[in-house]
């Protein structure tokens, strides 16, 4: 990003006397791509890749509004309207789904929002390169395990007969409890084993937040007498708010995203009321039943929410800190 | 400026570079793989994940020959659901499509007009006609309510009529002087003493689990689970209810709201409070369900299970220990009721066994394929393997099957190793003469106890034909719809009342929940279709 900034300036400064500056409307245009045709050129696939994957794609939504026929094409099938919507706004499953996805996705966000950035701040307490270097990759190993295999070690650990976490809290005294089956530990399990496998890896742009702070704020906060936990509320804290405020407005932008691979294996029959959410619901409709018109209405109304959510976000952080994304 | 010029010059190349790399990168995929010289077929074949590749199967090269074609394999061996819909919706498929439903046949209604109409070909098909002659309801199976053919099923003859037998572990009984159990209540003692003494006589009285049965789906039942308990209430189930439907004397109803389901619910509720089942049995999945179920060594775990054959279910060390038995009597049902999950249409026939596009450019060619799967020899080899290694041709009409030439599989691995076994295409004559393989035989004869109560089956008035029934498109779509809502509903209910009870107090609400959700909408329409496949069978 700001390399692409502040390029054109210092081009701009270098070769053309300001006074030139200035020209009316589409020779303007004309004459700033013939100066700058090189920056357009390296950002041209880039473009062109957001066109093709993420622009293009889009006019397949209108098969939400449409009546799905195959012989027809993507784009032929008959104009329904928001039939889908409706049908699944009335859907007996509706509130439950919304409920669960909610409930799941915005735990995690603010769960998983905050564990960084107390794993960085205590990350960058630990004294010494190496041992500092050692519990950072202890703590974002978890990062790189496999869906599948997070979820098998799950079943593994908290299996009501033989789970070494079951065992452990029988010791503690919570007897009885089956953490893969009951529907008031479902989410729970989901988010803590979210938070652990993903917190020291969301950590590392912290990390590097904290490596940018003036030393010389340490060596002044100290010798005016300031202890270890004012340094971090004082100097550390506020070097990461703009960092945190960039990454919630991102988060925020996927708040109805659960994770689809995880929720799907975790489901049993006896946790099924409170683990379908949209992404499991629009894969058993639209992919193994084939209602595509269907999924593509669910797909878009979660979008347009998430959507909502990310503009929010941006603007109640742009009124509160002056930091946005826009 | 010399100097400046330069350098504009190669930055202006590599950018080019690098753009042109990417564009590359980008269509290096499309190649495309050519055929339309009338004898190169592309063939989409879906196999179990233990099958090896088509190359390695000898049968293969005889069935280019008889069909005069080359065959280019596409093998898929995972994750099939998913690549599909992205795979028809495009529009882009190969020649054939071989695996039991691979296409299903909602495939065929909402991909309308990509698959290829046989029933003005059966002329070049004579040995799939001969099928169709041989045996109706192979035919019936195929035909759409309109008439056409997409895709031909396949027949096997020789397998059992149901999935699922029932095995309680003898050598138990014996070491705690009990009888087999032949009643609900008999089989609740039976556990209970499975439960409290050390039945399998290792020292410890807390090892054994007494009873067990396969990891319902979050969507409906199936085979080796405890629906098997609706059979002694008489509810003629299929399948072991995976579709959650039965026809009852004509009348199509749903597992899910019949009183008999309550039934089996509160039994199963009091022998979970008696600590008699798996405490893991909602949540655990299939591989732990089936590796507690072959125990430690020679020591077993579990006293009372269902499965395909006891060797398949609790390993061929611990098989021995268990004994096939009958269904269970309930109280104040008469034994001429009892029935057992009649599942024949499932075992001895493949629906959609193989599918032909309706824009390949090979069509004869991909058709002598198709008649070429149903010749006699060649699926008794795609059923078992080939002649020499699998097989041995003993006389015109009679074959043996030969045990696993390594000494050491299992009969069913060895045939789902070596070829396509049951997902392939073909037509097992009823006139020939087949020596069984082992695995097979086993589950025939236990399979015997279970023979009075199937024949109390009537198999087309007790029997939810799924596999006969070609939906229209809105019927399917309003069908999967509703499935999707109450199945979840109702499985998660399930579970709940068995491991916690409550099915006394939430059952109304519970029937009302699922009207809602469209249960009783679902059975309307299959009992159209079920009164006009009756009527389709004269």
């Amino acid at each position: 990003m700001t390399v692409t900034d502040t390029a054109p300036l210092k081009l701009n400064g270098r070769r053309h006397a300001p006074s030139r500056a200035g020209r009316s409307g589409g020779r303007g245009l004309l004459r700033h791509v013939r100066r700058y045709w090189q920056l357009w050129l390296m950002a041209l696939p880039a473009m062109v890749f957001v066109a093709i994957f993420a622009y293009f794609p889009m006019y397949g939504l209108q098969l939400a509004f449409r009546e799905f026929d195959f012989s027809a094409g993507l784009t032929g099938g008959d104009w329904v309207g928001l039939k889908y919507f409706r049908q699944f706004f009335d859907s007996a499953q509706f509130w439950t789904l919304m409920r669960n996805t909610v409930v799941i996705s915005v735990t995690t966000v603010v769960v998983g929002f905050i564990a960084p950035i107390f794993l960085a701040l205590l990350v960058n307490q630990v004294v010494g390169r190496r041992r500092k270097k050692f519990f950072q990759t202890v703590t974002y190993l978890p990062h790189f395990i496999s869906i599948v295999v997070i979820v098998g070690m799950l079943q593994v650990f908290l299996s009501p007969t033989s789970g070494l976490i079951t065992r452990v809290a029988q010791f503690f005294g919570a007897t009885d409890v089956n953490y893969l089956g009951d529907t008031s530990t479902f989410v729970p399990v989901y988010v803590i084993s979210e938070v652990w496998q993903h917190c020291g890896w969301n950590s590392i742009i912290y990390l590097a937040a904290l490596a940018s702070v003036d030393t010389q704020l340490y060596e002044a906060a100290r010798i005016d007498g300031a202890g270890r936990m004012t340094i971090i509320r004082h100097i550390d804290f506020p070097a990461l708010v703009p960092t945190m405020i960039v990454l919630l407005i991102l988060n925020m932008g996927n708040v109805l995203n659960t994770g689809f691979e995880k929720i799907f294996l975790m489901q049993n029959p006896l946790n099924l009321g409170v683990s379908e959410v949209i992404a499991t619901y629009v894969y058993k409709i639209g992919i193994l039943s084939n209602q595509f018109s269907y999924a593509t209405a669910i797909g878009l109304f979660n979008t347009m929410i998430n959507f909502a959510f990310l503009v929010i976000t941006n603007q109640i952080a742009k009124r509160v800190s002056n930091t946005s994304l826009w | 400026m010399k100097r400046s010029v330069r350098r504009r010059t190669t930055a202006a190349v590599s950018v080019a570079a690098v753009a042109a790399l990417m564009l590359g990168a980008c269509s290096g995929g499309g190649e495309n793989g050519g055929g339309g010289d009338g004898n190169t077929v592309h063939i989409l074949v879906t196999k179990h994940a233990l099958t090896g590749p088509m190359a390695d199967m000898a049968w293969v090269s005889d069935l280019e020959e008889m069909a005069d074609v080359t065959i280019v394999w596409e093998e898929i061996s995972s994750d099939w659901d998913q690549k599909k819909s992205t795979m028809l919706a495009a529009g882009d498929i190969p020649d054939l499509i071989v695996g039991v439903n691979a296409i299903t046949d909602a495939d065929l209604v909402t991909f309308n007009g990509l698959f290829e109409d046989l029933s003005d070909d059966m002329d070049a098909l004579p040995n799939v006609q001969g099928m169709f002659d041989a045996v109706p309801a192979t035919e019936v199976m195929a035909t759409q309510p309109d008439g056409e053919i997409f895709s031909v099923p396949s027949y096997r003859r020789f397998w059992p009529e149901t999935t699922t037998r029932q095995y309680i572990n003898q050598e138990w009984l014996d070491n705690l002087d009990l009888e087999v159990p032949t009643t609900w209540d008999e089989l609740f003692d039976v556990l209970t003493a499975f439960k409290e003494e050390d039945a399998n006589g290792n020292g410890d009285p807390n090892d054994e689990i007494p009873m067990d049965w396969a990891p319902p789906g979050n969507s409906g039942f199936g085979g080796f689970q405890a629906t098997s308990l609706l059979s002694s209430l008489g509810m003629p189930i299929s399948d072991g209810g995976s579709s959650t439907y039965f026809v009852e004397d004509g009348q199509v109803g749903s597992i899910f709201t019949d009183p008999r389901y309550r039934t089996v619910v509160e039994f199963l509720r009091e022998c979970y409070a008696a600590g008699l089942i798996s405490e893991e049995v909602m949540t655990q999945d299939y591989s732990t369900y089936q590796s507690v179920g072959r125990g430690n060594g020679d020591t077993a775990t579990v006293g009372f299970s269902w499965g395909w054959t006891a060797s398949d279910r609790f390993g061929p060390q611990l098989a021995d220990q268990y004994t096939a038995t009958a269904p269970l009597a309930a109280e104040g049902v008469d034994p001429s009721e009892v029935v057992w999950s009649y599942d024949d249409y499932y075992l001895n026939y493949g629906v959609n066994a193989i599918t032909m596009s309706a824009q390949t450019d090979v069509h004869d060619a991909a058709l002598r394929v198709i008649d070429a799967f149903y010749d006699q020899d060649m699926s008794l080899q795609v059923l078992w393997g080939d002649f020499g290694t699998n097989i041995e041709k003993t006389g015109d009409d009679s074959y043996t099957v030969l045990p696993p030439a390594d000494g050491q599989t299992d009969p069913s691995t060895w045939k789902w190793t070596t070829t396509l076994a049951d997902l392939g295409p073909g037509w097992i004559r009823d006139d020939i003469d087949v020596q069984l393989p082992a695995d097979l035989d086993e589950a025939v004869t236990q399979a015997e106890p279970l023979a009075e109560a199937l024949s109390h089956v009537d198999p087309v008035a007790d029997v939810f034909p799924i596999q006969f029934f070609s939906l229209r498109s809105e019927d399917s779509s309003t069908i999967s719809l509703n499935e999707a809502n109450f199945a979840s509903i109702a499985m998660q209910n399930w579970a709940t009342w068995v491991t916690e009870g409550g099915v006394d107090t939430a059952w109304d609400a519970y029937l009302q929940e699922l009207d809602a959700a469209g249960v009783n909408q679902n059975l309307e329409i299959y009992q159209r279709y079920y009164d006009d496949y009756v009527a389709s069978l004269g």
